[in-house]
């Protein structure tokens, strides 16, 4: 086969052809079985190439350490005048940026206990896929305790826990794991967390309640999955 | 010390594309901890670079940034071609799960011994999905130059991945 022939079977791959070229092409293609191999053994190989990159992430060293480069300078803790003067606006801007931060004060700080966990590499105090280790371990620490649901089945393995202060007081934090990326989800006082998803220094939020308790999912998985999670999280604590 | 506009551009742009960024870096480099490396300095020139600008396109600009990276590196230390084992997540069915990993490995060690210009256009198409057009203009080539070399790139691939089976 010349060249000629070669490089218009690869333009026919790459969508380079003009239609009437187009259609020459696949008539050509029909006639020559030493075309049709040729541009059969481009196909495969472009599938090759693809399936190999493909699902490929970051590790999450990386993109900890990618994102602390631009976390944002530190405003918590504000003087309260200066927070009532935020919740102000935050309740002003509220309707404003769908599924965006909305001013909950707790955010920031549990976001920045996720990048604190992700760039250590010790995102646990008690390393175990055994929630009945983890489950005693957090309530012997925290006021109340840490549900721990078994989500393995659900493809996010149970990593540990640990303990996290907000507001002076300790609250449990469960670390799961999705491929290479974590997710941590807090459980706080009801009074203390809204509902709803937001995105936060390019972290995906999601916060919830049930009738006892308020949750915090925090994660570098994309939304959909940090939803999937939630819900499976939601149907396994479920009474 | 950046300034607060600039690092929330850099959240907006470059972070949700850091796996494209990497798998382009791991790519080009041909190993998992030279990519690190050079996404790493891409994002301090593309933070940098954001105190003064606003990319029009912004994944294709920062994927510019990381391939530039990626070559600077390659040029000031030899490129070494270190595999890991993970290239392919393993399927349910092991032996198949086997079969994949060594296509897998075989392609990528097929790929880091293309000479790097044939290696960069080939990224340039089947990972940041450029036209020829604009490979020509990412690369400063001729077309007709991309074409060839994208040519010869496929051939390469195609020889090495026959002569194995």
């Amino acid at each position: 086969m010349n060249d000629d022939a070669t490089l218009r079977a690869q333009m026919a791959l790459d969508g380079e052809l003009d239609a009437a070229n187009q259609l020459a092409f696949e008539r050509e293609l029909e006639r020559s079985p030493e075309l049709a191999t040729h541009y059969a053994e481009l196909v495969a190989l472009r599938e090759a190439i693809r399936a190999q990159g493909a699902g490929e992430t970051a590790p999450q060293a990386l993109r900890a350490r990618v994102a602390a480069l631009a976390a944002p300078a530190r405003r918590w803790p504000l003087r309260p005048a200066a927070l009532a003067a935020t919740l102000a606006l935050a309740a002003a801007l509220a309707g404003f940026g769908a599924g965006r931060w909305r001013g909950d004060p707790t955010l920031p700080t549990l976001v920045a206990f996720y990048q604190r966990a992700a760039l250590s590499g010790q995102p646990v105090d008690v390393a175990s896929s055994d929630r009945h280790t983890v489950k005693p371990w957090l309530a012997a620490r925290a006021p109340f305790g840490a549900l721990a649901p078994d989500l393995a089945e659900d493809g996010f393995p149970l990593l540990g826990g640990r303990i996290d202060i907000l507001d002076r007081r300790p609250i449990p934090t469960l670390v799961y794991r999705r491929r290479e990326h974590l997710i941590s989800v807090s459980e706080l006082p009801l009074a203390q967390s809204g509902a709803g998803a937001a995105t936060l220094e390019g972290y995906h939020v999601e916060r919830w309640r049930d009738g006892e308790r308020a949750y915090v999912a925090i994660s570098d998985i994309d939304a959909a999955e940090l939803a999937g999670f939630v819900n499976a999280f939601a149907r396994k604590i479920a009474p | 010390m950046s300034g607060e506009a600039a690092k929330r551009r850099f959240r907006e742009i470059v972070l949700p594309h850091l796996d494209d960024a990497y798998r382009l870096a791991k790519w080009l480099t041909g190993n998992g901890a030279d990519a690190e490396d050079i996404v790493q300095e891409a994002a301090l020139r593309a933070l940098a670079a954001l105190e003064s600008t606003t990319p029009l396109k912004p994944r294709a600009w920062w994927l510019a940034i990381v391939r530039n990276a990626a070559l600077s590196g390659i040029a000031r230390r030899r490129p070494t071609v270190e595999l890991d084992d993970t290239l392919v997540e393993p399927g349910p069915d092991p032996e198949a799960a086997l079969i994949a990993r060594d296509e897998g490995l075989r392609l990528a060690r097929a790929m880091a011994s293309l000479p790097a210009s044939l290696r960069e256009t080939l990224a340039l198409r089947e990972i940041e999905e450029l036209n020829y057009r604009e490979i020509a203009a990412a690369t400063q080539t001729p077309l007709g130059t991309v074409m060839s070399r994208l040519a010869r790139a496929r051939a390469a691939l195609s020889k090495i991945l026959k002569a194995n089976e």
